[in-house]
């Protein structure tokens, strides 16, 4: 838990601004019940989450149990479906950290990161035969300076991240084409990456993509203890709240929000490792090609509760947004097979990216201060 | 010009009468007079607090009162929004120009109501206006069409009373214009209000520099404690008298001491400047001594604080810390060298405004509640918040509360508890009790002479009166940037008073 | 405490630049100094490639311009106005799909054409603005969510394939012969005409000069008066009817067949187009003549790399250090100001 979650105190508070409507409290047991509810679920992001989470697996068990899909949806198809996860929940946090940041922090670039970054992993790696250990940690650090490029612009010069990280994207995109001329590389050292992708078994039948082992749940659990546990994530939380107040509280703001964006491209080039193995193939275009992985990213990270504005966001938060799209994707590709399922997987992230946006401001009007 | 009829009710441009005001349980007004005659200048004056502010937004349409009647010439008027007050010609020029520096002077003046010739923005006749506008307030013609990013404040301040006067006003509000200006601007602006006057347009013009009044103003009228005192030509009075009606007979209760033990000083300035608005001061805080830096807004009072804290740096003069020069790169610089500050804007530089009581503690005490400088000491972090809360008394169910939900005393505490978490050896205040209710002013002030009695040398810099003198063991007062006086223990408000509003002929003895 | 400092430059020379004009000089700095880069790209590009400054090589750039700058101008609208719509790669998408579409359908003349695919954009821009300016949240927010439904709408129209045999109605602006006169593309010309008008409206009505209040602070401009939420609105409907037609021009020069990508990553290129040409990212400060240039240089640019036979992607590389560049004089002329 982290002590910037606003939300976590305002439901239980017995007085104070947040309740604007006193009346609302003292109209008898069941509805008083049902308002809290109601006031949890629009005011805690993680609630609402899990109660989509909840409706959305339900309604696909139904539907499985009666045969509308076309496969079970099924645990194991879910645990399946996973393979999906890590890009989604490793980006979202990359942006969490940056957004959290605030002062209208944002990364546009970190699909071009992870494109250049697969290609400097895929060279290493697949071409100077350096062994997986080091290319790996040669694609953290090369993302992490790429992040912190990002960063200096940003902290130290005052830069618009929106701006900044658009232009990096364009640099970064095209350097990962240029790189190998546009020649992905997928030397047999990088074909054999895949086994990252395969699922091993974990409980019984069900078995998880052994990336998420190795990858999403190291980064989810360091993340998270950057932010709840460590003196960075209060500072990270202080200057996004704040960054008048955190500078005159003693807080080198620039220095933070500088490790933010820095961070951010540490986990992209951890991404690309990801993605690279995914594919098996380290491609110039993985992390840019349609709409890239910055757009699903931010949307993961604004329907997980992260605000915009900064000094608000939780780890639990990306992670569960990022399951559920997963496994709403997961579910509309059984119920509307081929390329309109794809396609209403597009409609389904806005229109929930959109209602969540909506349902912040409605929350917000409602109940105040958080 | 009008003619000015005598005596009679008519006479009046504007009649205020008992008018009053609550705010919840505080009563800001209870009974307010003010009445201007046409075509002249009607100071309002009084200390923090005495309800000024609160009678000008009345009138500004901004806020609306419990009862009492508005005249304007001698017709009961309704101002129930500031668009209405703007209709029956009450125009308001606030301290801070409120502009858009990218637009030219005359889109500002002209904004949301420009004038159109088929569809579009007559410029001619907008800058024709605009230029008969600058003429009025003294600026040069070519003006109309520079952006007003390039104009200086005191400019930019001008631009605003054209705009105001844009709209045809009869009455003109100037609440503290001159407080932002340097001497000069000040007479520039004294040129614009005697022209305006003599076209007719009443002003009504609050300031708490009160000898310049004796060189603008033809009456004053004076509030203290939410009531009018009453309304006095400027003939009678002298700055001493006008002291003595803003501060009345209640003499103010010091704590201060003067028998604070004769060490060598903690916190020393020695010809401290900062750019043009403070000017070499000298000045020396002993370990367990409150020192108060007493002034009107825009003193320079508070730009010793930023020195000292790092914000600002001094461009003339060295800061000492216990005898030895340092010059504070920042904030962080500062609280390494065991200063400590409680900013004035409490909401801006002070707060995370909805996150937990316990992170706002925290937040300014990383390195110390941390393991390592990496893990964060949950279980400190919360039993510091805890203790806070005990020991300042702050009122909350628990230390999860968001300081956004609070109350703006029990706000301060924790803000300024921030700071104590580690006793800090200088503890600077700035505008400790702003915003503040008189109970948790009150606990306030007894937490600051408790920390100077456990050694630290603690600086207030204040613009409230009353505070100055409860809680000083000395008093240095600033004016224009420069240190004017220096009282003990014991002093009375208006000889206080005297001194920071620049009553050069009756100056007080120093201590 | 943080009263600003009054030590600013006193403004004489500023004020005294503009004296016997109505209004500031209707030419930015940032303009001139892309046009010489621009010229300067030209000449160097001209010595290099002798085939650049001819026709065969200038047309295509100014058509190519056409669509990014057309866009650029709602966009810069939407940023002057403290805005942002990234949503436009997607309104490109849907427009074009419902226009090939009902071409290929039935005999579809030109103006009726323009007018359906003008519509659509309007609507989606409509969509956009009334959740921009009513729905209380950012507007990056609400975009990137319209995006991916814009998107799914557009793909719902191509339904799975492209749309093949379009008809030549709209060649008028296309690449050919029929889309120009005396040499000079038809589709540029019409940007350059839409941009004046822009730069009229946006300079020369009091709705046009309130964008640049909103944009400053869209607070204190509802205080002044101005009516903030409408306007914003407009902008959106704005950027969505401008984007219709570059949807046309997207297909007038395009084969007959349109594939689903059409669009894609346009509203990056729109934004870097804005930037570039001077708008701050911020609002309240731009100009769409600015635009129209900042499209040039990044289409010069990526037509210079492609005839000096360079990789073509290298283009982004120089539109992100553009883009820094951009921005970095900006920030240097504010502070400049600032500190004098």
């Amino acid at each position: 838990m982290t002590t910037s979650a606003p939300d976590r105190s305002a439901p239980s508070a017995p007085t104070g601004a947040s309740s604007p409507e006193p009346g609302r409290g003292r109209a008898g047991g069941a509805s008083r019940v049902g308002s809290a509810v109601l006031r949890a679920v629009l005011t805690q992001r993680v609630v609402l989450l899990v109660v989509l989470l909840a409706v959305v697996v339900g309604v696909f068990w139904n539907l499985s149990a009666r045969n509308y899909l076309s496969a079970p949806y099924d645990a194991g198809y879910m645990a399946l479906a996973l393979i999906n996860l890590p890009p989604l929940v490793m980006l979202g946090l990359a942006q969490l950290l940056v957004i959290t940041s605030g002062r209208g922090g944002i990364d546009l670039s970190v699909g071009a990161i992870v494109s250049l970054t697969g290609m400097v992993f895929g060279l290493a790696h697949g071409r100077w035969g350096w062994s997986l250990v080091a290319a790996i940690a040669l694609a953290v650090v090369f993302g992490a300076l790429c992040g912190a490029f990002n960063g200096a612009l940003v902290a130290y010069l005052g830069f618009p991240p929106l701006i900044t990280t658009l232009a990096t994207y364009y640099a970064f995109s095209s350097l990962a084409v240029v790189v190998t001329a546009q020649q992905p590389i997928s030397t047999p050292p990088v074909q054999e990456l895949y086994f990252l992708a395969r699922a091993v078994p974990v409980v019984g039948e069900v078995a998880l993509p052994l990336s998420i082992l190795v990858f999403l749940v190291p980064t989810v659990l360091v993340v998270w203890l950057v932010t709840a546990r460590t003196a960075l994530g209060r500072r990270l939380y202080a200057i996004g709240t704040n960054d008048v107040a955190a500078e005159w509280s003693g807080i080198d703001v620039r220095r933070t929000r500088f490790l933010a964006f820095t961070g951010a491209g540490l986990i992209s080039g951890l991404v690309a490792v990801v993605v690279t193995a995914q594919f098996a193939s380290a491609r110039p275009d993985a992390g840019t090609a349609g709409n890239g992985l910055a757009l699903p990213a931010i949307t993961i990270a604004v329907l997980g509760g992260v605000a915009i504005t900064g000094g608000v966001g939780r780890v639990s938060g990306v992670v569960l947004a990022a399951l559920l799209v997963v496994w709403l994707n997961a579910g509309i590709l059984l119920a509307v097979p081929g390329n309109a399922g794809s396609q209403l997987q597009l409609l389904a992230l806005g229109v929930v990216l959109v209602a969540a946006a909506l349902l912040n401001g409605l929350s917000l009007r409602r109940y105040g201060g958080a | 010009m009008e003619p000015r009829p005598q005596g009679a009710e008519e006479a009046h441009r504007l009649e205020m009468t008992g008018i009053a005001k609550s705010y919840g349980a505080v009563r800001a007004i209870r009974s307010g007079e003010l009445r201007v005659r046409p075509g002249t200048v009607h100071a309002l004056v009084g200390e923090n607090g005495a309800g000024k502010s609160t009678l000008i937004k009345i009138l500004a349409g901004a806020e609306q009162p419990d009862s009492g009647e508005i005249r304007i010439d001698g017709r009961p008027v309704g101002v129930g929004s500031t668009a209405a007050a703007i209709d029956l010609g009450v125009a308001t020029v606030y301290q801070e120009p409120q502009l858009f520096p990218d637009l030219t002077v005359a889109e500002n003046v002209f904004l949301g109501r420009e004038l159109r010739r088929r569809g579009q923005v007559d410029w001619v006749a907008q800058n024709a206006r605009v230029v008969e506008l600058l003429e009025l307030i003294g600026l040069p013609a070519r003006y109309a069409t520079a952006p007003v990013r390039d104009l200086s404040i005191a400019e930019q301040q001008q631009v605003s009373i054209a705009k105001a006067l844009g709209g045809e006003a009869r009455i003109l509000i100037l609440d503290e214009p001159s407080a932002i200006l340097t001497d000069s601007e000040i007479e520039v602006l004294f040129g614009v209000v005697r022209r305006l006057v003599a076209t007719g347009v009443s002003v009504v013009y609050i300031s708490h520099r009160l000898d310049e009044l004796f060189t603008i103003a033809s009456e004053v009228t004076v509030m203290r404690d939410g009531e009018t005192v009453g309304s006095y030509a400027i003939e009678d009075l002298t700055v001493r008298r006008l002291v003595e009606l803003m501060v009345g007979g209640t003499p103010v209760e010091a704590t201060g001491r003067r028998d604070v033990p004769d060490v060598p000083p903690l916190l020393r300035l020695e010809g401290v400047s900062s750019g043009d608005r403070l000017t070499e001061l000298d000045l020396a805080v002993r370990p367990g001594e409150v020192v108060t830096l007493y002034g009107l807004v825009g003193c320079g009072a508070a730009d010793a604080a930023e020195v000292v804290y790092g914000i600002r740096r001094a461009s003339a003069g060295r800061v000492l810390l216990d005898g030895a020069p340092v010059a504070p790169r920042s904030p962080r610089h500062a609280r390494a060298l065991g200063i400590g500050l409680l900013p004035s804007d409490r909401k801006r530089q002070g707060s995370f405004s909805f996150q937990s009581i316990s992170f706002n503690i925290a937040a300014g005490n990383l390195p110390l509640l941390s393991r390592a400088g990496v893990w964060v000491d949950r279980r400190r972090e919360r039993q510091v918040a805890r203790e806070a809360i005990a020991r300042f008394s702050v009122k909350t169910p628990h230390e999860r509360q968001p300081i956004s939900s609070m109350s703006g005393g029990n706000a301060q505490k924790v803000v300024l508890a921030r700071q104590l978490v580690e006793r800090p050896r200088v503890l600077v205040l700035a505008e400790p009790t702003q915003g503040v209710d008189v109970g948790a002013k009150e606990e306030i002030h007894r937490i600051v002479r408790g920390i100077a009695d456990e050694g630290s040398a603690v600086l207030v810099v204040t613009t409230d009166l009353g505070e100055a003198i409860r809680l000083s063991d000395r008093l240095v007062v600033l004016r224009a940037g420069r240190a004017v006086a220096e009282f003990a223990p014991g002093a009375s408000q208006a000889d206080v008073l005297a001194a920071a509003a620049g009553d050069t002929a009756d100056r007080a003895v120093p201590a | 405490m943080s009263v600003p400092s009054p030590a600013r430059s006193r403004g004489r020379e500023g004020a005294s630049a503009s004296s016997g004009r109505v209004l500031p000089f209707p030419v930015t700095g940032q303009e001139l100094v892309l046009l010489g880069v621009i010229a300067a790209l030209w000449l160097v590009l001209g010595l290099a490639t002798p085939a650049f400054l001819t026709s065969g090589s200038l047309v295509p750039l100014l058509v190519s311009t056409a669509p990014i700058a057309l866009v650029g101008l709602g966009v810069t609208v939407v940023i002057i106005s403290g805005g942002i719509d990234v949503s436009v790669g997607s309104i490109v998408m849907v427009c074009a799909a419902v226009t090939a579409t009902a071409m290929t359908a039935g005999d579809v003349p030109l103006v009726l054409a323009l007018l359906l695919s003008v519509a659509v954009g309007g609507a989606l821009g409509l969509v956009n603005g009334v959740l921009v300016a009513y729905g209380r949240v950012h507007a990056i927010i609400i975009t990137f969510g319209t995006l991916n439904i814009f998107r799914y709408v557009g793909l719902q129209v191509f339904d799975g394939s492209t749309v093949d045999g379009i008809p030549a109605t709209l060649a008028v602006f296309g690449r050919g012969e029929a889309g120009r006169t005396a040499g000079v593309p038809h589709s540029f010309l019409l940007v350059v005409i839409l941009a004046l008008a822009a730069w009229v409206a946006l300079r020369h009505t009091a709705g046009g000069r309130h964008y640049y209040a909103i944009g400053g602070d869209a607070h204190a401009a509802r205080l002044a008066g101005v009516a903030v939420r409408p306007r914003v609105l407009l902008a959106y409907v704005l950027t969505g009817l401008l984007t219709g037609l570059a949807a046309c021009f997207v297909i007038a020069q395009g084969t007959s067949t349109l594939a689903p990508n059409v669009g894609l990553g346009l509203e990056l290129s729109a934004i870097a187009a804005v930037v570039i040409g001077g708008t701050s990212i911020t609002g309240g400060r731009g100009s769409v003549l600015g635009t129209v240039l900042g499209a040039l240089l990044v289409q010069t640019v990526a037509s210079g790399i492609i005839q000096l036979g360079w990789p073509s992607q290298l283009s982004s590389l120089f539109i992100g250090v553009f883009i820094i560049v951009a921005v970095g004089v900006d920030l240097l002329r504010q502070r400049g100001r600032s500190s004098s």
